[in-house]
């Protein structure tokens, strides 16, 4: 049987998480290629359906990533995306969606190795908890 | 403390009392009208009523085992907007902890309310209702019912009474200015009405009924009562996280589901005034689904419905007071509440909130502190 | 219309071809629903490449385009300007990052190119719902409201006013000056406070330019960058400001005395009061609280005695508005009181002084004319100075206040000078931080002066005697965490260097301007480091201690920062405002005000007529904290609406076809063969 290989979505700030993505790339930190990234201009913007939508629709994971607390550049947006991603690990885990597959971090801009490092973790990590159900069932 | 009055019942009547205690509310110089359950007719059919004139209380019935719809989205349209005087409503607890959440998100205005709850002995779904009721005086049903719930009966007439009532915790309305007092009383000797906020002291004091002690068969039978509830809501939600316990059996569970949206439509929380659902976000493209159906080799239609259903705890079950108007909505018997009550359990504890508890408490989503779960990311704050 | 979609897709020479298989990409992407053509090219950003787009705008009526190549905060601004030279809007572009996310940091050829093909098939799904946006300008008003009338204020107000622009001064008190009007010496110069601050004081009054309102207070603000709405308002003086000369008599024949605050309580003023002959502007104020005539209507000697007839008893409050571009808050600080912390005795016993009492004391002009003496007319023999009281404290201020050290080290010096040689002084501190210039020189000579330093927090202030040389003396205790044990030290006076701390009023003032507290409870720059005089509110700047403790030089080159900043905007005169904000659909909207709570920048209003929430787009960010939780998708952002975003994670997880294992050979500039097909 060939080896499983997560789809991971990441939701990233623009300010501090996108940032530190390129500079993990401009110093050429290898990372696994499972995570694919969608640019917002902060985690404050992130809407719980999208993370729901993305695991729905075959998501392994879900990272959300953006400013360390503090540092958020729309002052706070972080704070409430923390409690979005609290809300939803409550909901989910429910239906067997382990915590994990909602991933929140804080990468801060110049952190581009804590970058490559959150990816990789997390690639290792989902293999290791397996594919999501969705990915074969039609759930929609 | 709560000061607690009596109303007298005679002739074994005690809609009667209460339609006698609501005509006095209605003279009462602030009270403009009075929003209470009333039959529109000798057969059974209730609906929340506005009432002014006194006359017309004599089909208003408190003990009514149900409640058509919850009605703190009636209590909305009649209280946003500037008033003189308030509305008196007559609400099941479960409508009243609603209506404490709509006032948050700044739907209905409590300056214009004065609540007025009556210990709840549970209700029927709306077809049950009507079956329990047939050809029989509502009003005589309703006592009948009463007696029989309070004598702890399971089953009145026959007919249980919904799951969510069962499993309700909550069935005095302590977040009312006045509640009126069924639970551990005969009821047809008296019943008791307690002020809880300075309003209801005031409403009260006017008023001019007398004084009584809560009597220890009150608070005894209130706790058994719960107890009950309790115990049958936790076994509920055992089997519902059971019957849910992966995105399969979601899935399943949910089977039925057409997209209806009875179900938010039922829900007194789910205040918006359009669906996400049914904006334009969600009005997808032909090739959309064919590519949707080319992933799998099959699309099931309608789409979007455990979405929708995933969507709608996300948005509402921290505001979830578990009336069960979903269930009793929904045309293909999904067991929404069982679910919604199950989850709104975990994302309410999650918060430390309590659902309709107080309007003073933010809700969960609305707020938010600089150092808090940090288990989140991970112990990271 | 089907979208007509051109894809570029670039090599960046082998930076991305070397890794990812730009041509099979570029073929992938024009097999893309509306994808007209989908081409690769060794560099994008480069004029041909450029070019490539602009003139397949205009011959293949391209109306929308995706380039992927390197990180958009890179070269998202080039294309967009090609997409505009093209005659296309620059928003109807998406750009998606090959290079630093995909071809730089993936092993596999293959793995890389097909992470490329998910990449460029979510920014060709997502572009298809991109509208077309539009830069606002608005006129930013010429004229700068200052508040607060203290050095920061101050300097703030005559910088602006040197570049030709109307300052608006607002001062809470009497007269402008602030804290610094009160101290003697300076650290560690020693020049004398007065003698820098009043001439400054007086160009303000002399300043065409500046507008003082003193004895007023900002109440209401709105508006937003560039145009904001002033309410002042002005309190009764009593004296005709346009009759009075300062003269100073209805002071003199005043018979009502109170302590007085800018004494910090240890002398006594007259009803009728000003700080010091000195004031700007020197006309006194009748404290109505305590004016006889005012509250009992007797008395009378003032306007008896006038020579000008300038008290006017009949004056009342007035309010006026005005419109100004930009607004420099300078409310300063306040000092910590230090009654609650017990254990130091302040307040009961005589011989305890704050900081700014014991500037006071010292001051020329001060109650004892300049005479370090204890309340008994004495000189001490010995002084304590206790450091970080109420700063450093986690049951206070867990911050460290960056001035104490110094003025305590003044003190130091100031006493040996003026009381004598002979005279003990004792520092109890932490840490020392003489952290500016010529600071850590003047600590080295202050120590060479012979005062002493003790590293400790003193646990207590005691006049019980344990020994003779104790008695009548107040007692220090404390461990010296240098030598690790406990000392007594007897004293005749100590100074409690108490905290900075935010003003009281603090919150309600950052609710009137809309703008923010940090952690500290002062107010929150926009970014600790490289905004630290701007606020997260557009058009409203930071200056001195009001965004934290700041010593004399600090506050004066942070109030520059801020009145450079209000310049910038009233220079150019206008404002370009950013369309990638929130918008509220009034159809959705039910009104629940939440989002109103969620936004920083109080961008949010509320409509009441309508019942519905409106987006002020002048202030808001698009930071989507609102959108992000608006239940019915009424609040969304431009250009990350959740159509955009939906769909972008649709193409995201769409399957695509794995990336054939040879690198085929093919012509960088691809034909269109698939132009016909998708139109």
């Amino acid at each position: 049987m060939e080896e499983f290989e997560p789809t991971i979505v990441a939701f990233v700030c623009n300010w501090c998480t996108y940032t530190a993505a390129d500079l993990a790339g401009t110093a050429r930190m290898t990372q696994f290629p499972n995570v694919r990234l969608i640019r917002m201009m902060c985690t404050g913007m992130v809407d719980p359906k999208y993370v729901i939508k993305a695991l729905l629709a075959g998501a392994d994971a879900v990272l959300i990533s953006g400013c360390h607390p503090g540092d958020c550049h729309y002052i706070n947006g972080n704070y409430k995306a923390r409690r979005r991603v609290k809300l939803l690990q409550e909901i989910l885990t429910g239906f067997g969606i382990d915590t994990r597959r909602v991933k929140l971090t804080w990468v801060g801009a110049s952190e581009g190795n804590e970058f490559a490092e959150t990816v990789n973790h997390l690639v290792n990590e989902i293999r290791e908890l397996g594919p999501i159900e969705t990915r074969e069932l039609m759930v929609v | 403390m709560a000061t607690t009055a009596k109303i007298e019942v005679r002739d074994k009547n005690p809609v009667a009392a209460l339609q006698t205690f609501l005509a006095q509310v209605l003279e009462d110089e602030y009270v403009a009208g009075v929003l209470a359950p009333r039959h529109l007719n000798d057969n059974g059919a209730l609906m929340p009523t506005l009432v002014t004139d006194p006359a017309m209380l004599d089909r208003v019935d408190p003990l009514a085992p149900a409640f058509p719809f919850n009605a703190a989205k009636t209590l909305v349209k009649l209280t946003n907007g500037e008033m003189v005087n308030k509305v008196a409503a007559v609400l099941k607890p479960c409508e009243i902890r609603a209506f404490v959440e709509l006032v948050k998100l700044n739907q209905g205005n409590m300056d214009n309310a004065l609540l007025i709850g009556v210990d709840c002995l549970g209700s029927f779904g709306n077809t049950e209702y009507l079956n329990y009721v047939k050809d029989a005086d509502p009003i005589a049903s309703s006592q009948e019912f009463a007696r029989a719930a309070l004598a702890g009966e399971e089953s009145p007439g026959g007919t249980p009474i919904a799951k969510a009532c069962m499993a309700c915790e909550h069935p005095s309305a302590v977040q009312a200015d006045l509640s009126i007092g069924l639970v551990g009383l005969d009821i047809d000797d008296h019943l008791v009405v307690s002020a809880h906020t300075a309003r209801g002291e005031g409403l009260l004091s006017r008023l001019g009924l007398p004084d009584v002690a809560e009597a220890p068969s009150r608070a005894k039978a209130m706790a058994e009562l719960v107890k009950k509830r309790t115990a049958f809501r936790d076994k509920m939600f055992e089997e519902t996280n059971e019957a849910t316990a992966s995105v399969e059996k979601l899935a399943r569970y949910l089977s039925g589901c057409v997209n209806c949206y009875n179900c938010r439509v039922a829900c007194p929380v789910c205040y918006c005034k359009e669906c996400v659902f049914v904006t334009d976000v969600f009005d997808h493209k032909p090739w959309q689904y064919l590519d949707w159906a080319g992933n799998k080799g099959m699309l099931k239609m309608p789409t979007d419905t455990v979405f929708y259903h995933l969507t709608r705890l996300a948005h509402m079950s921290t505001a979830c007071v578990g009336c069960g108007q979903c269930s009793n909505a929904c045309p293909n018997d999904i067991p929404v509440m069982e679910l919604f009550r199950t989850v709104a359990a975990r994302t309410q504890a999650a918060f430390g909130y309590e659902a309709g508890k107080s309007t003073d408490d933010a809700p969960p989503l609305s707020v938010f502190q600089e150092k808090e779960f940090s288990e989140v990311t991970g112990g990271v704050d | 219309m089907a979208n007509r979609i051109g894809v570029y897709v670039c090599h960046c020479g082998t930076n991305i071809a070397g890794k990812v298989d730009s041509v099979g990409v570029a073929k992938f992407a024009s097999t893309l629903k509306n994808v007209v053509v989908g081409r690769d090219y060794k560099f994008m950003c480069s004029d041909p490449g450029q070019e490539m787009i602009i003139r397949d705008i205009k011959d293949l009526g391209l109306n929308r385009v995706v380039v992927a190549s390197c990180s958009p905060r890179l070269h998202e601004k080039t294309f967009q300007g090609a997409c505009q030279r093209g005659g296309l809007n620059p928003f109807l572009f998406q750009m998606t990052c090959i290079r630093e996310h995909c071809s730089w940091v993936t092993k596999d050829f293959d793995e890389a190119t097909e992470k490329a093909k998910h990449l460029v098939a979510a920014a060709v799904s997502r572009v298809n719902y991109h509208a077309k946006l539009y830069h606002r300008e608005e006129n930013v008003h010429p004229d700068v409201l200052v508040v607060g009338g203290g050095i920061a204020g101050i300097q703030a107000s005559l910088d602006v006013a040197k570049s030709g622009h109307r300052v608006h001064l607002v001062e809470r008190d009497a007269s402008i000056g602030g804290h610094m009007a009160q101290f003697d010496k300076t650290f560690p110069t020693l020049d004398c406070a007065a003698c820098i601050s009043t001439p400054k004081m007086v160009a303000v009054s002399q300043e065409p330019n500046i507008n003082l309102m003193t004895y007023s207070e900002v109440t209401e603000v709105s508006g937003f960058v560039g145009n904001y709405q002033v309410k002042i308002k002005r309190k009764p003086r009593y004296i005709d400001e346009t009759k009075c000369t300062g003269c100073g008599l209805c002071m003199e024949k005043c018979p009502k005395k109170v302590l007085s605050e800018f004494e910090e309580g240890i002398s006594m003023r007259r009803a009728v009061h000003r700080n010091s002959p000195q004031a700007v502007p020197n006309i006194p104020v009748i404290d109505a609280a305590n004016c006889l005539k005012l509250t009992k209507d007797k008395c009378g000697n003032c306007e008896k005695f006038c020579p000008s007839g300038a008290i006017d008893y009949t004056q009342t409050e007035t309010e006026l508005e005005l419109d100004v571009g930009t607004i420099v808050l300078a409310t300063g600080y306040d000092i910590l009181d230090p009654t609650p912390l017990k254990q130091y005795g302040f307040g009961r016993y005589p011989e305890v002084y704050t900081g700014l009492q014991f500037e006071r004391l010292n001051n020329a002009v001060g109650p004892t004319g300049g005479k370090i003496v204890m309340k008994n007319g004495q000189p001490p023999e010995s002084v304590a100075i206790i450091h970080c009281v109420g700063s450093r404290d986690k049951n206070y201020h867990e911050y460290c206040s960056r001035t104490c050290c110094m003025y305590a080290l003044k003190y130091d010096h100031l006493i040996k000078d003026k009381v004598g040689h002979h005279v003990k002084i004792f520092n109890f501190y932490i840490d020392m931080r003489c952290f500016g210039k010529g600071y850590e020189e003047f600590y080295r000579r202050v120590q060479e002066e012979g005062v002493s330093f003790i590293r400790g927090r003193p646990g207590e202030i005691t006049d019980q005697a344990q020994t003779p040389e104790e008695e009548g003396k107040l007692i220090v205790v404390s461990e010296d965490t240098l030598l690790g044990r406990r000392i007594r030290v007897p004293v005749d006076m100590v100074i409690l260097c108490t905290a900075m701390e935010p003003r009281k009023d603090t919150a309600e003032v950052a609710r009137i301007f809309g703008i923010s507290q940090g952690m500290d409870g002062f107010f929150l720059e926009e970014h600790p480091k490289l905004g630290p005089v701007s606020t997260a509110t557009d058009g409203i700047f930071l200056a001195g201690a009001c965004q934290g403790p700041k010593d004399i030089p600090d506050a004066v080159a942070h109030a520059s920062g801020g009145a450079a900043q209000a310049m910038a905007l009233a220079a150019r005169g206008k404002v370009s405002i950013s369309p990638t904000t929130s918008w509220i659909n009034p159809d959705i909207c039910i009104g629940c005000k939440m989002c109103i709570g969620l936004c920083a920048y109080s961008a949010i209003e509320f409509d009441e007529r309508r019942g519905v929430s409106v987006i002020n787009e002048a202030m808001c960010k698009g930071c989507g904290s609102c959108a992000g939780h608006c239940p019915s998708g009424a609040a969304q952002i431009k250009h990350f609406t959740e159509k955009q975003i939906f769909n972008e994670l649709d193409g995201l997880l769409m399957a695509v076809p794995p990336a054939p294992r040879a690198k085929e050979e093919e012509e960088p500039v691809k034909a269109e063969d698939t132009a016909e097909a998708a139109a």
